[in-house]
């Protein structure tokens, strides 16, 4: 299925959860949120939660500075 | 009540409807810390002493160093060496002499922090590392201090808004659970000033809508904004209830 992940499309399997979405990004889950259609998802839920097609995903990291 | 010399001083903002005197009134009663004087709470300590804030409080335990003055641009080449919060205090009060200016010049306990919190209206987080961060988000949703965060580095800025006198606050904690400073900050990645400018100014803009009780947009929400393409982003943010910070306390 087609998913868009930080504005690029990607083509994964269908049923694909949030963790294994890190490891296809090979992106450490630490430090990072995820926000499906604008929605931030809860750390949690990640393993459990899983994309549908033509979601919208946004991966972003926690910026300190300032 | 306003004095004659407050009406004048404030009439931009006594001409707008969503502020007029009732607003200014407000802004003049209420108490406003913020922590971190460096990009970010440069132009958010001029906007808000421009503004009216009748208390500010303002804290950061840092000297000025020659590489802040690309983008701290409260301070000028002769503040140099200085305490940030003095050389700010001077530039404060010299902006607006009817407001009251209190520095902290040291690094808060956790005790000390949740001290000062229960005596204002909102906090600022201008800060510049993920220490400092979680410990302002633990003791805001402890003492339920509604609390603006910022951020910003390379070309992206992040803000966000918790009223932690809410119960369905979600708090910092929430979404950025960890403790570790390896997130980048300005000392070791590079930034362009306007950026941490932009941030800054928008939680000034932001605490003057909450004090003034204008409706935000902000509450729970992250935004980020991206500097190469002026695209700001918006996320919802739902209070995690196994946040080891804000989950237990409803
Ligand atoms: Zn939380």
């Amino acid at each position: 299925m087609i998913i868009n992940v930080n504005y690029q499309r990607m083509d994964v399997e269908i049923d694909l959860n949030i963790k294994q979405l890190f490891s296809l990004l090979k992106c450490d889950l630490d430090g990072h949120a995820v926000a499906v259609k604008q929605q931030v998802i809860e750390r949690q839920k990640w393993a459990s939660y899983q994309l549908q097609e033509n979601d919208v995903v946004s991966v972003f990291q926690a910026i300190a500075g300032g | 009540m306003l004095t004659d010399p407050e009406v004048l001083r404030y009439s931009r903002h006594l001409l707008l409807q969503d502020v007029d005197v009732t607003g200014q009134e407000k802004l003049k009663n209420s108490k406003v810390l913020i922590i971190g004087m460096g990009g970010l709470g440069s132009p958010a300590a001029l906007y808000l002493a421009a503004a009216g804030i009748g208390t500010l409080i303002i804290s950061d335990f840092d000297v000025l160093d020659v590489s802040n003055l690309q983008r701290q641009i409260a301070y000028s080449t002769a503040d140099v060496g200085k305490y940030k919060v003095l050389a700010m205090k001077q530039r404060l009060e010299a902006l607006n002499p009817q407001i009251r200016i209190r520095s902290i010049n040291k690094e808060m306990s956790q005790e000390q922090l949740s001290m000062e919190l229960s005596m204002i209206d909102l906090v600022l987080d201008c800060t510049d590392n993920m220490h400092s961060r979680q410990k302002i988000n633990t003791a805001c949703v402890q003492t339920k201090t509604p609390l603006l965060v910022g951020a910003a580095i390379r070309m992206e800025g992040q803000l966000m808004f918790f009223d932690n006198k809410l119960s369905d606050s979600a708090c910092y904690h929430c979404i950025f659970p960890q403790n570790s400073d390896e997130s980048l900050n300005c000392s070791n990645s590079g930034v362009l000033g306007p950026v941490v400018g932009i941030i800054g100014t928008m939680q000034a803009l932001e605490a003057i809508k909450f004090i003034v009780g204008i409706p935000s947009e902000l509450k729970n929400k992250l935004k980020l904004f991206d500097a190469k393409t002026l695209e700001w982003q918006t996320f919802s943010i739902n209070k995690n209830l196994q946040c080891a910070v804000c989950g237990a306390i409803s």
